[in-house]
């Protein structure tokens, strides 16, 4: 549990990097940190391992005052995780990840043995050989996380770790945390500017004003679904609506059966409705609509989608776009082989939504399903 | 081998200790220099100039400047030691201070934030990645030590410099060539070891990049 009490934090300048900050990060979650840049997010998180000092309140890590500690070992016991990996150049993969085992004390054969093992649950054990300038951006990050957690340190700070990577690889990171973060259980305090990460990744959420005010600290779907006051609203997004949806497991979805006929006989006979055409696996290849001609599927909605609930429904958001996407005005259901399931229709999304608003509270988050 | 009455064996041991010792003394000397330069703005303001204005002595006057100064005899060796060292460290602190500097932040930041304290910053990361640009310092320090070796001739300090400088006396052209030759071929011999030195200590810079 990290917890910051009044802090304060004054530069040498006279800039104020943090007003009066007061926060806790609950043990084994994931706490983000989200606001405008120059908000004083990053200060926030270096106040914790006291490469910031801070000038007034206090920060606790499980209930003892960081200040009290000597800073290069009370470092030695939270992995911390940049922007650009900030991995040693000089060193291979492998010496990287021994960094902090070594530090710790370890000698540099028991060091690389900790280090081998957690490239292995990173899945990065064929890169150990490897230096750092030969791995892609998204490779070295995933090293900095593997870093991170060969200390065995059970805080974990993490500063805009994904943002320097593109969009793709950088869901790709985020799953891999969830995944890791699902085993593992550590406290991790997240920093980012990116609303869409922080509501993906986060237990609580922390939205900061500048000078590290919290403008509002809850869980995402209530950051979603009641912001406090412009700022919040004007940060989550106007389409929070819309964001929301990708949030909601569609659990509750019933789906409709839809006229289906195997590809191989498509062209026998134009059909009375919109049918799909299902390839010799069951999956679907493509609408043939009335009119006799064959049309892209739209999206498809995934029912066991792998970062929504656990009960194999895929969130509302997806459910919506296969809905709308489709030519016939019913979205084509597969399941995670991508096997035809059934239909969707927009309309019963909507009505879903629309309960789900009068029960706000209630709404589990896939969130809580996670680990 | 002797030559042109030389033990010629001899003045190219002479002429590497000469020049090789104070570029070593000179490098152990200018890293803690450099370090500070590169921590402390006021120590930058001061030693970077300083040492500046110290490369643009003329060696000369150095060798004959220092046995003044600390009472070392007119003919020794240590006269041209001490002056190489002081042009070493000249060229140096600047060398290093800019090798320091030039360590991505992100890279010093991750250090710190993994725990290492200063000594292990500056040995453990600070100092390998500064290898690179160091490795160049000392190749240009180096070769200027070989070449102003064979000023030490001119006051009776032995080095292939003598044969350049007898050789002179004496008119006997063959001598001067050997002289200069000799000492050019040590400094590309130097030269090239330093090089391979430095290569040794950075293989990641040879590593292939992307995937
Ligand atoms: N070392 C420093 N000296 C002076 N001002 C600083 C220093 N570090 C950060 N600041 C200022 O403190 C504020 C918060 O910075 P930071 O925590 O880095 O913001 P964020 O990470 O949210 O972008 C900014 O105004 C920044 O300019
Ligand atoms: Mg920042």
């Amino acid at each position: 549990m990290i917890e910051f009490r009044d802090v304060g934090k004054r530069f040498a300048d006279g800039t104020v990097g943090l007003e009066s900050l007061t926060l806790t990060a609950r043990a084994g979650e994931i706490t983000v940190l989200v606001g405008p840049s120059g908000c004083g997010k990053t200060t926030s998180l270096r106040t914790v391992n006291r490469m910031v000092e801070i000038t007034s309140g206090s920060v606790h890590l499980d209930g003892r005052d960081v200040a009290a500690a000597d800073p290069a070992e009370l470092r030695r016991g939270i992995g911390y995780v940049i922007q650009q990996a900030g991995l040693f150049p000089h060193r291979r993969v492998i010496d990287n990840v021994a960094t902090v085992p070594v530090l710790q004390g370890l000698s540099r054969r028991e060091a690389r043995a900790r280090a081998a093992e957690v490239l292995e649950r990173v899945g990065l054990e064929a890169f150990a050989q490897r230096w750092p300038a030969q791995l892609s951006g998204g490779q070295q990050q995933r090293v900095g996380v593997a870093r991170a957690l060969a200390g065995d340190a059970p805080v974990l700070l993490m500063d805009e770790p994904f943002s320097a990577v593109d969009p793709v690889v950088r869901v790709e990171l985020q799953d891999e945390l969830l995944r890791l973060q699902a085993d593992l259980g550590k406290t991790i305090l997240f920093v980012t500017h990116d609303i869409d990460e922080a509501i993906r990744l986060g237990d609580r959420v922390a939205v900061m004003r500048v000078g590290g005010r919290l403008a509002q600290f809850a869980p995402p779907d209530e950051l979603l679904a009641a912001p406090v006051d412009d700022f919040v609203a004007g940060f989550v997004g106007r389409d929070r609506g819309y964001r929301r949806l990708g949030f909601v497991p569609a659990t509750a979805l019933r789906l409709v059966d839809l006229p289906t006929r195997a590809d191989a006989n498509g062209s026998s006979g134009v059909p009375e409705e919109w049918t799909v055409l299902l390839d010799g696996a069951e999956r679907p290849a493509a609408w043939l609509g009335p009119d006799g001609a064959r049309h892209d599927l739209g999206s498809l909605y995934v029912t066991d989608d792998h970062d929504a609930a656990s009960d194999g429904a895929g969130t509302l958001r997806g459910a919506l776009d296969a809905a709308l996407s489709s030519p016939a005005g019913r979205g084509v259901a597969v399941d995670g082989q991508g096997r035809y399931r059934g239909g969707v229709e927009a309309d019963d999304v909507l009505a879903l939504l629309d309960r789900g608003r009068e029960t706000e509270r209630s709404v589990a988050r896939p969130g809580d399903t996670r680990r | 081998m002797r030559a042109f009455g030389y033990d010629i064996d001899q003045l190219v041991i002479a002429h590497v200790l000469l020049a090789v010792v104070p570029v070593l003394v000179g490098l152990l000397v200018a890293l803690p220099l450099g370090w500070w330069a590169h921590r402390s703005r006021p120590a930058r303001r001061v030693l970077v100039p300083l040492s500046g204005a110290l490369y643009t002595v003329p060696s000369l006057a150095l060798i004959v400047f220092i046995p003044v100064v600390l009472g070392t005899p007119i003919l020794s060796p240590v006269n041209v030691g001490i002056t190489l060292t002081v042009y070493t460290v000249a060229l140096l602190v600047r060398s290093v201070a800019e090798a320091l500097d030039a360590v991505p932040d992100t890279i010093t930041t991750a250090a710190i934030a993994v725990g290492y304290r200063s000594a292990g910053l500056l040995f453990g990361v600070q100092l390998p990645l500064a290898v690179p640009v160091l490795t160049a310092g000392l190749r240009v320090a180096s070769v200027s030590a070989f070449s102003l070796v064979t000023v030490g001739a001119l006051v009776g300090i032995p080095s292939l410099g003598t044969l350049m400088t007898d050789g002179f006396q004496q008119d006997y052209t063959a001598m001067v060539v050997t002289g200069i030759v000799g000492s050019v071929v040590l400094a590309f011999l130097f030269d090239a070891l330093w090089l391979a030195l430095g290569r040794s200590l950075t293989p990641w810079t040879r590593a292939r990049t992307g995937v």
